[in-house]
Parts: C-alpha cells; structure tokens; sequence
C-alpha cells in the first residue's frame, strides 16, 4: 500500500523526500566546505588526520550516551566519569604501578560509577537527569581531594621507558593508523554488534519504544535500563583512559567540556537517520563533525565561544528538523 | 412489557433536547437520526452495548465532536457546542468516569480551577472559594474537608469532589459518565443517595452506566441506544432488567464464528481466592487444557485487572494460583512467561505493540533468547521464526519489515498474539482481543484461539463483546464489581442476553458488603503520616544545623549567621527563579548559564558607565528575553524542554564568552551597585532582604493568584487542567517567561555580590546547586510539590551547611559531591512518600 502511495508522488514530493533524506548530510558537509575554502589546510591529510585522531575520544563517550538516551534517559556524568577514570590511570602511573592496573582500575571505576546510575535511576525510580547529576558532582569532589584540589597530574616528568606503553593507546600508531583510530574503530565494530545483534539491542529498543509493551511482553525493563548506564560508564572510563594517553597529563574537570560535545554528537546524529532516531552510525557521523567542525573553527582563529553557540545551534536545529519528519 | 415506540415526552419544558442527529465516521455511522429529550429535573439513563453510540452522543453534547446534521436545545434555546468550554458555558457539564482532578490541588482549587474567583488584581478569594465550594460539597453530602488534598481522598470521594465542581458550574444538565464503574457495592449506593438528593435539588442529570439495576432503582426515564439508533425511551417504573436486556441486544448474530469442539483434558490453571486493591474481590476459575473459557463483564468489573494480577503485572493481596499443579506467584510478567503465561493485552497501542519497531522485532521480543547464544543473535534463524510466523498468522502485508505501526488494527493484533506462539506458554490470556479490528481478522483471531485450545493449551477470552463470547467459548464465567457473579457450565445457556443480564446486575439481594479490601486507613495514621511527611525534612535540616553548631561553636555567631544568610541569598535568587521555571515549563537545564550570562551584562553595563538602573534592566531583560526563547522552542517547535534548554545552555555559554572575550569583567568603584550584593542594614545584608522582598512576591503570585494557580494546574496534569479549559501554552509560557526574568535578576545581584562576573562559563555549577534547593524545597510543602519558599529555605540550608563544614573542617572540594548527594536524597525522599515530582521525566 505504501509503495502505491509512492508512486503515486509528484516529482517534487520525491525532490523533498530526497531532500529531507539527505539534506542534513549535505548541509554538513557544505559547513565544512566553508572551512576548506577559508582555509585550504583544512583538507590536508595531515590536518585530516588529527582531526580523527582527536575525535575517538568524543565518539567513544557519545557512543555511551547514544545507547541510555535511545532508551530514553540521559547521562550527564559520562564526560565526569572519564575525568575520573582518566585522573585515576594518571594517579596510578605516577605511582607506577603495572599497566594493567593502570587500565583496569579505572574501567572498573567506570562500571561501578554506571552500575549506581544505573540502579538509582532503575531501581530506585529517580529521574536521571538527577540521579547523574548527582553523580557528576560527587566524582567531581572525588577527584578534588584526590588532587589536592586540581593539581595536574603530569606523566612526562616520568621515565619514558616507564610510560611508554601506555602513551602508546594514545599517541602511538599501528602503520600508518594511529593506536587511538585502531582502538575507535575496534569500539565501532563491537558497538555495532551490540545495538544490532544481540538480545540487549532488541530489549533496549522496546523499552526505548514503549516501556510499558516490552514490560507486559516480558522483557526485564529495569535491568535493560540499568544496562544502559553501565555501558555508558565502561565507554567514558575507556575514553577518559584513551584521553590520558593522548595528553599525558591529566587535569581534573578537564574532560567536563565533551559532555556538551557528545550531546551535540548524538543529537546530530538522529538527523541521518531516516526518522529521527539515535543510531551508532549517525553517532559516529555527528562525532566526527563535532570535532571537525571544532577544529575549523580553532584554524580560523575562533575559538570556544563560537564552538559553544554553534553546538547547541545545531542541537535545537536538529531537534526542529526532527519534529518536523516526525510530524509528516 | 413496553412498547418499543418512543413515548411523548413530558408536559416540563426539556431541559436539553436532540433533534435528528446524525454522525458518521469513515467507514461507521455512529449516529443515525438520533431524537432524545431530556425533561427538567429527571435523571435520565442513556444505555445501549459498546459501540451503540452512547459515548458518541456525550462528546457531541459536550462539544468534543459536532454533528453532521441536527440540533441541540438547551432550556428551549438552539445551541452549537464548537468545543468543551463552549458546551460548559452553555450548561452541560460532564463527570468523567476517571474522574480527571489534580491530585496535588486541595478541593477548593481543583473544583473552581477556571472558574476561579477573584478580586481586584487578580488575587484569589479564598475565603468566598471555600465558602462556595462547601455550598458545594455540602450538596452532595461530602464530609470532608474543603482543604483536604484530593491525592489523600478515597476514589468515592473523589467523585463527590467531581460533581461537586460540575454543579459550580451551574449545569443546566450534568452528565454522570459510569460514575459507579470504580466503586464498590457500599460506595455506590451513597452515590445513588446523592444524585437522588441532588435531584430533589431540581439538578437534571444524564446517566450513563451498564450496570442496569442500578439504573432501574435510579432513574425516571430510559433511552436505548442500538447501532446509532434509538430503540425507545421509557419510563423506568414497570421495566424489568429483562425487558432492556432485549432492547440493548435484540441484534441478529452478524457474523460467523469459527468455533470448533477440541477434546478437553485435565485442569491446567487453578485460581482460588484471587485478590487485588478493590478490583478483584476473591476469584475462583479453573481452565482445562484445550478449553476456551469466557470471561464476560462490562467496565469495572476487574476483568483487565484479573489477567494483570496473574501476569504479575499487578500484585495481588491474596489467593492461590496453580499452573499445571505448580504453584504461581509471578513478581513481574517475565516470570509469568517463564511460568507459561501470555498475556495479550486490552489497549494495543499501549500496553501491546511497540509501534515503532518492525514487525520482526515485535514478534520475537518475549523469546528472543531463543535465538540467541551469549546474548548473540542469530539474526537468521530469527529472522526465519519471524516470517514463518508472518505466513502462520497471514498478517497482511506478508513483510517482517513493516513497521507495527504501519500495520491494520486486525493485523497489529495479530503481531501480538504471535509474539507468545514461539515459546511455551500455555495459558493464554486474551483481554478484548477483538476491539478495533475488522471483520476478516477478528476470524483469524478467532482462529488462533481454536488452534491454541487445540495444541492443548488454555485459553482465557476476556471480552464485553458478548455475542463473541457465547459464540466462541466452551464455558463462560461473568464478572461483576471484581467478583465472579455467574458460572455458565453449559455454553448453550450463555447467549448474549444471559451475560448482559449477569453482568449488570447482581445475582442476589446484596448481602451486607463484607470488608472491602480497601482497608480504611485510620484517620490517626493519616495524620502522622501527614505530619512526618511535611516536618521530617524540616526537622532533619534542623538536627544537621544542630549538629554543625555543636561541633563547631562559631557558627552559631550572629556575625557569621548573617555572612550564611548573605552567602546563600544569591544561590536561592538563581534558585527562584528554576523553581519558578519548573512549575509549568517542564525543566530548564539553562538557568545557570542565563544568570550568568545576566551577570556579565549587568557588570559590562556599568563598566560602559551606564549606571546601575541600565544594568538591572538589562539584566533583567535578558533573563525574561532567554525564558521567552525556551518557552518557544518548547511550546511552538515542540522541542522537549530538556533538549531545548540544553541547546539553549550552549548558545548562552557561547554567548557569554563571546560578551567578555574570556576574560573577567571585575568591577570597582561602583558602590551605589555594590550595595545590592553587598550592602547591610543595620545587621542584616541588603541582598538578603531583597531576597524575603522577593520570595514573598512570588509567593504571593504563585499561590495567591489566578495565574499562579494555573500554572500549577498545567505543570501537575496538563491533562485535567485543560477539560478545565485550562490551557497549557499560555500557562507553560508565563512560567519561562517569569522564572528567565528573575534568573536575570539574580544574575544581576550575583554580579554585584562577586564583584562583576568571572570568565567561567560555569552555568551547570550554579544549575545543580539550584536544582538541590528546589528538589529539597518541595519536600517541605504539603502536598509535595514546588514552592518558593521551600526553594529558599532550602538554598538557606545548604548554604548554612557548606559555612558549617568549612568550619569543622572538611575540604570544601567536598561540596560540590555534598550538594549532589542532597539532591539525590532529595528526590529519593520525595519518592518514598509516593509524591509525584511533577514533569522532570524529559522526554
């Protein structure tokens, strides 16, 4: 019936089809366009280069935040808990303990800081947007005291033979692919997998869709939400680790600013999906042009400010153009 | 016997008469030549099955739909009734069966929202209000008091509230909408001495209900309804529940029904003594394996609740149930399902499908495990289940790709029953399967039944259809007010007229109403229970002072008791202002970052030179000007408010520092502007009294006004508040609006307080610590909800207790985690105590 009905359009219903389709993409890619005539460097392999060398930290974290917000719930502690996990493998290094403490520590601090959003948001019924804030801000105090009030913990005035494997995550390269590209890429594949074809995804979907269905139907809503909340921590504990190694230094607060960043991603990101929803795919896409975008405008010589007004135009312009291909 | 012709209608002028009304709907007319008239000062029964055009009748005469042709007269006047406010002013006032109150309002409020009484300014009356409304109350004979929360009244007496505020409303004619539906026998019957009473009063009163014996010791007058007909209005002296029975049925079998006799074996579900709230009141039933067995009642009679409590989506209060000799006792429908229970439930579109989800993955959610290894799809093999089910059910079009939604009421129902056939339950439970679905499909459902009952499971078919249940059962038991009321073993019996007649009327003369399971909660424990509620947090924020005071004695100095108050002053300001933002505006994730950009305004002003008068205005100009821009992106673009204000927060940070060029806009010599924030009379800071200034105004307009009534009302049950005629927008708008205006004031005095404005953009520090004082304020009101004068309580007290940990000695990089553990405990409190926190779930 429905194929009928398509037929049945004129040619320029299909022109604005196609256009709501992909007039998101297109306008993407002419903002960075502008960039590239402004300033040719902008295209150049080198600066293409460490452009998505710097975003698989942000794409990393959004990620996380993609999947609790497809369920309908939001993690405003995910750039916290990678601060956190970030400081934690900084603190550990400087005490120069084995790598793999250094790395597994603050995962695991990053699933128990997901678990408790998880069971205070699941469990106990609290709304998250309080429940993570809330979570933001006692691991922000954490890392406070830990530091002795935000001193930076720096890794260079260790031994390099100390370091080296683990600036390698972040500043080594695997031929001519950098460590931290391999290691987004590797997320990519495996978040794929898990929104796509195993039981959580289709769980996770049927709470997003209609909580009340999937819990009549059998499906465990509460520890499906949860779930979300622990993936959304691993996922920030590994980019804060990553982010780390890639700056060898570790302010705390200094991974604050991609929360904004990742919301962004994840709003963009719905826009290339054909109705509207959160998707890895347009995650990764609004990640990769958060971060280009970023370092276009750092290239013009404009800085935060802009970053900031922009961000958050392009979230309220993404959600207008959703209302609007939800509403045809 | 009577005839089945209309009799003329009495020599009193009709209060409300329908001529010739006709309505139709794509596909159905609902109404064909529909003459009604309904004397002065009678009750007057409006009956007839679902779909007989009853509730199609009601929402013309309340405005809700508009006829196609025909006309109505109220008091002998032609009316046309465009919408519900419309159909209020010209005198017909409805009581909903759910009846649509704001839990958190006191009677007086929820009875005379929209219709309040004011005097000069706007300023609530109160006291004519009340006045009015115990005029009200009285009449229908309440004995509770006008200031009691409707979230703490029985649902009896929620019902008096209702009609009380119909009869407010001066009705010419008060629609009662099956008032009795959620009652028990007892509450009932003080419902029938009230519309009695009230008739006595001269109200005339329209009364819908199926339970028909009610109606014959009630009304004066009947009208059937029959397929958008009307059979006949009669006088209810002389007419027998048998003789209306006939009328409301009286319908030739329409349709076929694919019955077939499978062999019936041993017990498989055994249910004793199923208890649940005030629903179920003690059932009995037990279903053999390849038996269909019917549940027949009509609204209220505990039918959904049954098939839910054995789901475990309900929790029942007492009963056994055993599954094949096992005993069941689900927590949640997931057990239940392991236990061999389906469940296919009443409302398709909100409790079955998942709407938005293809057909693949509606039909394989409940067993998806079964396709899966470690949590790993094989997305083939459940691609191949899910299609072959697609070709099992013929579900039209023959796609696993569809979207639900996209999909015919018939053939969505259809995804749902599939869903349970890939597992193993065995006791099926189908809960108004039928209704919205087309004739073709409603066989292929009928159908599935068959071959269910075949396979050797059973089969619960709950339905007030009853033709379908006499048609398509084995054995049929009829509900009624959350007890079995009759046990048809020989499925001949069971025709049409015999359920209807079971199922609106008892079997015998009532005896005395044992116990209800309600149990009545002693007016001694309400009112602990009230005064811990309403004084634990304030007692707790007391002991914690206490605490702090002891420990260290400083504190408690008069000089540092001012340096607290004058500390807090401008968190609370900024907290005003959320709080006022929260109450209709859904949430504000920009306050902070509006403040501040406010404080940069205001600081940049007067380094400018334009004074301390332009600094205020402007400050507070942005603040109102930002409010106004959420307020849009949520009311007119339809942006959650979440997304909207995060969006916003960003552009405003952005903003900010492109103001101040990142760098910090440090004010001097500018004592006049410095007084605000910093300024003392006599003992006391200049800022905090603007402060009480302040909260009082609010106060004043928040609870003291029309508007700010309003407010509340859309912000608790946007719903309620608009059969009201209570619009949301324009209530919803007046919140941003007010609360960016004080945001930008605050912002103003933050300046002055900290010496101009810092170049941090840290609008989300001063969000939490706003978000703490307004979350912990509303536990200290009554009924729960927002209020400023919690708000700066709150902000008080959490400013006391970081001076007070400072002094003792703890880390002052401990407060951010202390204020995000309060917020926390906060709302957990407020969760304890079942109190609803209005609409911060985002999306």
């Amino acid at each position: 019936m429905q194929s009928i009905a398509a037929a049945k359009r004129s040619p320029d219903a299909f022109l604005l089809d196609q256009l709501r389709a992909y007039g998101p993409v297109i306008g993407m890619l002419a903002v960075l366009l502008i960039f590239a005539v402004l300033k040719p460097s902008f295209l150049s392999a080198a600066n293409i280069g460490n452009v998505l060398h710097q975003s698989v930290i942000l794409i990393i974290m959004s990620f996380g935040l993609a999947v609790v917000m497809a369920m309908r719930g939001v993690d405003l502690s995910i750039a916290q808990i990678a601060d956190g996990a970030g400081l934690l493998a900084a603190v550990l290094m400087l005490h120069r303990e084995p790598l793999w403490i250094v790395i597994l520590v603050p995962i695991a601090f990053g699933l128990i800081a997901g678990l408790i959003n998880g069971l205070l948001t699941a469990y106990a019924g609290i709304p998250a947007i309080i429940s993570t804030l809330g979570m933001m801000f006692v691991i922000r105090s954490g890392e406070l005291l830990m530091t002795n009030g935000a001193e930076p913990q720096i890794l260079f005035t260790l031994p390099r033979g100390l370091t080296r494997d683990f600036l390698f995550i972040g500043q080594g390269s695997i031929g001519p692919v950098s460590a931290l590209v391999m290691l987004g890429l590797v997320v990519f594949v495996l978040m794929m997998i898990v929104t796509n074809l195993t039981t959580f995804a289709r769980r996770a979907r049927a709470v997003g869709g209609n909580s009340r269905a999937a819990y009549l139907a059998g499906v465990n809503v509460r520890a499906v939400f949860a779930g979300g909340f622990v993936l959304a921590g691993l996922l920030s504990s590994i980019a804060g680790v990553a982010l780390v190694a890639r700056t060898s230094i570790a302010v705390p607060r200094g991974a604050e600013p991609y929360l904004l960043d990742a919301f962004a991603a994840v709003y963009l990101g719905t826009l290339l999906s054909r109705r509207a929803e959160i998707t890895i795919w347009g995650t990764l896409l609004g990640g990769l042009f958060i971060t280009f975008l970023g370092n276009g405008l750092t290239l013009l010589g404009l800085g935060a400010p802009y970053r900031y007004a922009l961000n958050g135009g392009f979230i309220l312009l993404a959600m207008a153009i959703g209302a609007l291909k939800r509403n045809q | 016997m009577v005839s089945p012709e209309t009799l003329s209608a009495p020599a009193v002028r009709p209060a409300v008469e329908c001529r010739s009304i006709r309505k139709s709907f794509p596909g159905v007319v609902a109404l064909d030549d529909v003459s009604l008239s309904i004397a002065q000062g009678e009750i007057h029964a409006l009956l007839g099955q679902n779909g007989a055009g009853k509730s199609t009748l009601v929402k013309i005469l309340t405005g809700v739909y508009q006829a196609d042709a025909g006309q109505i007269f109220i008091d002998g006047k032609e009316v046309r009734l465009r919408d519900v406010r419309e159909a209020e002013a010209k005198g017909i006032a409805i009581v909903h069966q759910d009846q649509q109150l704001i839990a958190q309002f006191d009677v007086v409020s929820n009875a005379l929202l929209g219709i309040e009484i004011v005097r000069l300014g706007g300023l609530l009356d109160r006291k004519t209000m009340r006045l009015r409304v115990q005029e009200a109350l009285d009449r229908v004979q309440a004995e509770f008091s006008p200031n009691a929360l409707v979230r703490d009244l029985s649902v009896a007496q929620r019902a008096q509230v209702a009609i009380a505020a119909a009869l407010l409303r001066n009705p010419t004619a008060l629609i009662l909408d099956e008032p009795t539906a959620s009652l028990s026998d007892k509450e009932a019957e003080h419902l029938f001495e009230i519309i009695r009473s009230l008739r006595a009063q001269g109200v005339t009163i329209i009364y819908i209900s199926h339970y028909l014996d009610e109606v014959l010791g009630l009304v004066d007058r009947i009208s059937v309804l029959r397929d958008g007909r009307l059979v006949a209005t009669t006088p209810a002296a002389g007419v027998s529940r048998g003789d209306i029975v006939k009328m409301i049925v009286g319908r030739e079998v329409s349709q076929l029904y694919p019955k077939e006799k499978v062999p019936i074996g041993s017990p498989l579900l055994e249910v004793r003594g199923l208890a649940q709230g005030s629903a179920l009141r003690g059932v009995d039933l037990t279903v053999r394996r390849g038996e269909i067995l019917g549940i027949a009642g009509l609204v209220g009679a505990g039918r959904s609740e049954l098939a839910l409590t054995l789901m475990g989506a309900l929790k029942r209060d007492a009963g056994t149930v055993s599954i094949d000799g096992r005993p069941s006792n689900p927590a949640d429908p997931r057990i239940a399902n392991e236990q061999g229970f389906a469940l296919i439930p009443e409302d398709r579109r909100q409790e079955g499908l998942i709407a938005d989800l293809p057909v693949r993955e509606n039909l394989t959610l409940s067993n998806i495990a079964r396709w899966a290894k470690f949590g790993l799809l094989n997305p083939r093999l459940e691609a191949g289940a899910a299609r072959e089910l697609v070709d099992r059910l013929a579900i039209q079009p023959p796609s696993i790709k569809t979207l639900a939604r996209n999909l015919s009421g018939g053939n969505q129902q259809k995804v749902v029953v599939g869903r349970w056939l890939t597992g193993d339950s065995r006791v099926f439970l189908f809960d108004e399967p039928t209704t919205g679905v087309d004739v073709g499909s409603k066989i292929e459902i009928y159908r599935q039944m068959v071959e269910l009952a075949r396979s050797g499971a059973a089969v619960i078919f709950i339905s007030s259809d009853f033709e379908e249940i006499s048609a398509m059962c084995d054995r049929t038991v009829v509900m009624r007010r959350g007890r079995i009321n009759k046990v048809i073993d020989d499925q001949a019996q069971a025709t049409p007229e015999a359920l209807l007649y079971w199922a609106s009327g008892s079997a015998a003369p009532e005896t005395a109403e044992v116990a209800t399971a309600q149990s009545a909660r002693s007016p001694m424990q309400t009112a602990l229970d009230t005064m811990f509620s309403r004084w634990s947090t304030i007692a707790g924020m007391l002991l914690t002072v206490a605490v702090i005071a002891v420990l260290a004695p400083q504190f408690v100095g008069l000089g540092n008791i001012f340096d607290v108050l004058k500390q807090g002053s401008v968190l609370a300001f900024i907290a005003l202002g959320l709080t006022v933002v929260l109450i209709a505006g859904g949430f504000d994730m920009s306050a902070g970052a509006a403040s501040q950009f406010a404080a940069n305004v205001a600081a940049g002003t007067l380094i400018g030179g334009f004074g301390s008068a332009a600094a205020i205005g402007l400050g507070g100009s942005l603040g109102l000007l930002i409010g106004v821009i959420n307020a849009g992106l949520i009311l007119f673009l339809r942006i959650p408010a979440f997304v909207a204000t995060l969006g916003m927060m960003f552009v405003i940070m952005g903003a900010t520092l492109l103001y101040n060029g990142g760098q910090a806009l440090t004010l001097s010599d500018a004592p006049g502007f410095f007084f605000l924030g910093q300024g003392y009379v006599g003992p006391v800071p200049f800022v905090f009294i603007l402060l009480v200034a302040f909260t009082f105004v609010l106060h004043v307009i928040l609870k003291e006004t029309r508007l700010g009534l309003r407010m509340y009302a859309v912000g608790q049950n946007a719903a309620a508040a608009a059969l009201r005629g209570v619009g949301l927008k324009q209530y919803a708008f007046a919140s941003c609006a007010l609360g960016g205006l004080v945001l930008g004031l605050a912002g103003v005095f933050l300046a002055s307080y900290s010496y101009g404005a810092s170049a941090l953009a840290t609008g989300i520090d001063f969000l939490i610590s706003a978000l703490a004082a307004t979350f912990l304020g509303s536990t200290i009101s009554r009924a729960g909800e927002l209020n400023v004068i919690g708000t700066v309580v709150a902000a008080i007290f959490l400013a006391s207790l970081s001076n007070g940990l400072i002094l003792i000695g703890v880390s002052s990089q401990a407060l951010p985690g202390i204020q995000g553990i309060v917020l926390v405990l906060s709302i957990s409190l407020g969760l304890m105590r079942k109190r609803s926190i209005g609409q911060i779930l985002i999306f």
